[in-house]
């Protein structure tokens, strides 16, 4: 039963590659995406972090986005 | 109400948004699969082959969506100047190629048992391949060209220029005689696959639109940060 699951009657080569080839590529487009994501992260809370304290208090007055991401990085780590 | 998209509006939404896919992915992914490789029967004419459909038709689906929302947004830019629409085209791209590259790839992989080709120079087939230039053209656009607004408005450009290549895909079966099979399922309800079929292929697009949405957000996030990190200086 496993062996025909396997060979799906003669087309397993074709099945599992497609299936194979869709899930690799698509765990190597997430692996990228979310690399970038932490870099950017990384380095965007280093930046806010080597302001003085009257810079930082500034920019997270006018900047919403920086705020709202201080506040979810610094729980995140 | 493109305010709505405005990125301080919704970035703590983008957040919450990325916890709650990461939390249903691999459930339904696990369900989608066994409802694709197992539970599913074989076709009474290509039988184990047909399985390739559960991947193949979604990403061909989900490579034409992209490009048609790439398109629409990118005419919105031009109209409206709104520059937040760029972010999220160039955030689509990516998404939109992989999937058509795996349209293609998985067709060829369908082909070749079925058709006993790998690949055929047929309407649909070829039609596929120019929107994988157009998406390569758009990304490299964004690339290339230093300039941000001038990279926009190249990018808008291929964009709305390949939109004509959208209805060429979806009709090239009907107006020529091609190799590759006419719709089996259609909007107007006269769909031609059997509902054990129909199931286990609307699971996979869901779980496919699923990883989409996952990437569009993470790359959305991205690019605001890049933004903003950029700015941080001029406050």
């Amino acid at each position: 039963m496993i062996q025909n699951f396997i060979s799906m009657n003669g087309y397993g080569f074709f099945v599992w590659l497609s299936f194979a080839i869709t899930f690799l590529a698509c765990g190597m487009l997430y692996y990228k995406t979310y690399k970038t994501l932490k870099k950017y992260e990384k380095d965007f809370a280093k930046e806010l972090d080597q302001l003085s304290e009257a810079e930082r208090k500034l920019v997270l007055e006018k900047s919403k986005v920086a705020s709202q991401f201080l506040a979810s990085y610094n729980k995140s780590i | 109400m493109f305010d709505l998209i405005n990125p301080s509006r919704i970035f703590n939404w983008i957040e919450k948004l990325i916890n709650f896919i990461n939390s249903i992915f691999f459930i339904l992914l696990i369900i989608a699969l066994t409802f694709a490789l197992v539970l599913s029967p074989p076709d009474y004419l290509q039988g184990d082959s047909v399985r390739i459909m559960y991947v193949h038709v979604p990403s061909a689906w989900i490579g034409l969506a992209s490009f048609t929302a790439i398109a629409l947004l990118s005419i919105i830019s031009f109209i409206f100047k709104i520059k937040n629409l760029n972010l999220i085209t160039k955030s689509i791209a990516p998404i939109g190629l992989l999937f058509t590259c795996l349209a293609i790839i998985t067709g060829s992989l369908w082909g070749q048992p079925t058709w006993g080709t790998w690949w055929a120079w047929d309407a649909r087939i070829t039609s596929m391949l120019v929107l994988s230039i157009f998406y390569i053209l758009f990304i490299l656009a964004h690339k290339l060209i230093d300039n941000k607004d001038r990279a926009n408005k190249v990018a808008n450009l291929i964009a709305i220029i390949g939109l004509i290549n959208i209805p060429v895909i979806r009709y090239s079966v009907d107006w020529w005689n091609t190799l590759h099979q006419p719709s089996s399922i259609k909007l107007d309800g006269t769909s031609s696959i059997h509902p054990s079929m129909l199931l286990p292929l609307m699971l996979m697009l869901l779980v496919l639109l699923l990883y989409c949405a996952l990437i569009l957000l993470m790359k959305y996030k991205t690019e605001i940060i890049r933004i903003k990190k950029k700015n941080i200086k001029r406050i």
